[in-house]
């Protein structure tokens, strides 16, 4: 059986820890054996983000030390994925050894749905949902990571779903970490634009696969469209699976 | 003129109430990313072509000395002569004294970012020379007194209706009309006069070629080519960053340029420029002076991945992609270069002090870095920039961060390395943040994140969080072996 180590991000693991088991629930219908390092904790982005370096370094090392050994490592989060695979080896540029494994680890970790549909070749996870989807592009799985298609082919293989297209799909959202706090003004216009282009797209609930995206599009809808859900992709295929 | 850099957070602002800004920018930024896309797509290879732009604007950066010195060379071989201007005080100065010299009353000038940057129309006019701006947005700016609202369009935001009645006060437009071409024909018949008669031209340069000492303009509307063309005395004021090695990258850049900036294969008008009027012609200027600006930029050179921001090629892609531009406009970023590109440039060319917002005010999306036919890395930048501040680097004027945040830091650092004093952590602050829950989310948290409640909610923090409910699983389960610990 293939065995997957599982990072779950500190937004995760915090606020949405259903996001985690939904996590677990997919991979191991799937066929895969999650494991879980409790040593986890946070892997530095808010810290390079704001500047600290350094101690974003030293968030980089233990990310390494907990999962510098496992074959596969894998995420509900591009951002943090992106996190480890593109600054880790630039953060830790001028220590040889440990840029060494930074390298190696980013070869070894993955998105959520790249892992599925790259590395596992599985599109259909024998969910169901009867209705029209849409799918939020998050910048950082789109533009660090690449990812575009496997989360798409993962949402049309569901039994009854319909995949519709989303104005600006690829579009920030306007969370950004700390970006949302210090400049709520312009981070709130563009979460209002992009819940407008949800609402004008007909769908009936709207997915993404990135923890600050839920934050920010879910926290608008919450607030002011109460009856529009998003949800995160992994709940989504997990949720509704074997009916 | 006038930096405005500090002011970001209020000019946002208003820029966000007024509708009007709202409904333009989202129109027109569709319009002009449709633009770009079918313009890139009749390369064979877009992705192709974008890569050996950025490879060509690395190499130049690379060899930036060397290759000014060889354009240099082959400039005043061409008959150019060349003034090296160390800032914006010594350009200023240096033309401001061609024009005395000569006796020259006003000048005709071609849109250039770089005499915005220098403050130059201020220092002519304080000197008696008038400056007519001859670009129809940039003389319907000057009209109003307004900054640029975008580099390649900087009326774009300048209503039709504001446009006429502009024209009637200042420039004797006789019938008002709305229509687009019979304002701009007023706008021509006016300036036309003003080249007719113009003795000296200063223009910007877009691309210097240095195997050749040739300089290279690309624009729409041939007021560029009057201004040099047309004056005795042409003046092509460059950023020393504009060089390129030989004419075959120059002419890939002018390509990118065209398609990235206005969604055109070519500009209508491209005008390369060698040499002054030679004895056996008939026509162009009889002197051709370059003004190469330095402003600092030889400084940030010194810093090898700060100086990857001078790889620009001023095309604007990055501001119709930047979502936060498409909600702001131009005027926030407070000087010559808005949206990523002065994001980048201006903390550069200004300091980081005043120009924090800049590279903060940014979600870090990468939509600018996708676009740049030049292969900057704005989020990369970004992040350089703030750890400068962390640093207190003096060489960027950086500012230092406060000791709460820098405190707040070393004790997450502390945390993160810690798994236990992690879960201690999270244990503590949860009641505190968790203080007022409705129904599973909080409307409100005190303190630094009240703007985000102000039209948003968040899920509270989780009594028992994914770490907590693994444990519990695995211990009911009693399946340890699948715990797998940290090795």
């Amino acid at each position: 059986m293939e065995v997957i180590s599982l990072f779950i991000p500190c937004t995760v693991d915090l606020f949405l820890p259903h996001v985690g088991e939904a996590t677990v629930s997919l991979l191991r219908r799937t066929g895969v054996r999650p494991i879980y390092h409790k040593e986890q904790t946070c892997c530095g982005q808010p810290a390079i983000n704001a500047g600290y370096r350094e101690q974003a370094k030293k968030a980089a090392k233990h990310f390494i030390r907990v999962f510098g050994e496992d074959e596969k490592v894998v995420s509900p989060s591009g951002s943090c994925v992106g996190m480890v695979k593109h600054h880790y080896p630039e953060l830790l540029a001028e220590e040889p050894e440990w840029r060494r494994r930074a390298e190696e680890l980013s070869l070894r970790i993955y998105e959520l749905s790249q892992y599925l549909v790259d590395i596992r070749k599985i599109e259909n996870v024998g969910a169901s949902f009867e209705g029209k989807v849409a799918y939020h592009e998050s910048c950082h799985i789109l533009r660090s990571l690449g990812v575009s298609e496997q989360p798409k082919r993962l949402i049309k293989a569901v039994k009854g779903a319909e995949l519709v297209s989303l104005n600006a799909a690829d579009s920030c959202c306007g969370f950004g970490g700390e970006f949302a706090i210090h400049y709520p003004d312009i981070s709130e216009s563009m979460v209002r634009d992009k819940v407008e282009d949800y609402l004008s797209s007909g769908a009936d609930l709207l997915l993404v696969s990135e923890p600050g995206c839920l934050f920010n599009i879910g926290g608008f809808l919450n607030r002011n469209h109460p009856g529009k859900k998003v949800m995160h992709l992994a709940s989504f295929l997990a949720k509704n699976q074997g009916r | 003129m006038e930096i405005k850099t500090e002011q970001f957070s209020e000019v946002a602002k208003k820029a966000l109430e007024s509708a009007q800004s709202y409904a333009f920018l989202k129109l027109r930024a569709n319009f002009v990313h449709k633009r770009r896309e079918t313009a890139l797509s009749t390369f064979p290879d877009a992705a192709a072509a974008q890569t050996y732009g950025a490879a060509i604007r690395r190499e130049a950066i690379a060899r930036l000395p060397e290759l000014l010195e060889e354009f240099e060379k082959n400039a005043l071989a061409n008959g150019a002569r060349v003034f090296w201007a160390r800032n914006a005080k010594e350009a200023n100065e240096y033309i401001v004294q061609l024009a005395k010299e000569r006796g020259i009353e006003y000048v005709t000038k071609g849109k250039s970012m770089v005499t915005e940057e220098l403050g130059l129309n201020e220092a002519l006019e304080k000197n008696g020379v008038k400056a007519w701006e001859t670009d129809l947005g940039e003389f319907i700016i000057q009209l109003l007194h307004l900054p640029p609202f975008h580099i390649v369009g900087p009326a774009i935001n300048i209503s039709v209706e504001k446009v006429r009645d502009l024209f009637i006060e200042k420039i004797n437009l006789k019938e008002p009309t709305l229509d687009p071409a019979q304002l701009g024909y007023a706008a021509r018949l006016f300036l036309r006069d003003k080249f007719h008669r113009v003795r000296m031209g200063i223009t910007g340069v877009n691309i210097a070629v240095a195997e050749t000492g040739t300089l290279i303009n690309v624009e729409n509307e041939g007021n560029i080519r009057f201004s040099k063309s047309s004056p005795r005395t042409q003046v092509s004021v460059m950023s020393l960053e504009k060089v390129v090695p030989n004419l075959e990258d120059a002419l890939h850049l002018v390509r990118l340029l065209c398609r990235n900036c206005t969604g055109q294969k070519l500009s209508v008008y491209v005008s390369m420029d060698n040499t002054p009027k030679k004895d056996d012609e008939m026509d162009g200027p009889e002197e051709l002076i370059v003004v190469i600006v330095d402003n600092g930029r030889s400084k940030i050179y010194q810093d090898k991945i700060a100086r990857e921001a001078m790889r620009c090629i001023r095309c604007g892609a990055c501001l119709s992609s930047c979502p936060v531009y498409r909600e702001i406009g131009g005027y926030a970023y407070g000087w010559a270069y808005s949206g990523p590109m002065g994001q980048v440039l201006n903390p550069l060319l200004l300091g980081l002090e005043r120009t924090q917002d800049l590279y903060r005010a940014t979600t870090l999306c990468g939509a600018c870095k996708g676009v740049c036919p030049a292969g900057i890395d704005h989020p990369g930048l970004f992040l350089q920039y703030r750890a400068k501040d962390v640093l207190g680097e003096k060489t960027f004027r950086a500012r230092k961060r406060p000791g709460m945040e820098r405190s707040f830091f070393r004790l997450w650092t502390w945390a993160v390395t810690r798994p236990w004093l992690w879960n201690w952590g999270v244990r503590t602050v949860r009641p505190f943040i968790n203080k007022e829950v409705h129904e599973g989310v909080l409307r409100k948290v005190q303190g630094p994140f009240e703007g985000w409640f102000r039209s948003r909610d968040l899920p509270a923090m989780a009594e028992k969080t994914f770490h907590d409910r693994w444990r519990e699983t695995q211990e009911s389960q009693g399946r340890t072996q699948e715990a797998g610990g940290a090795k």
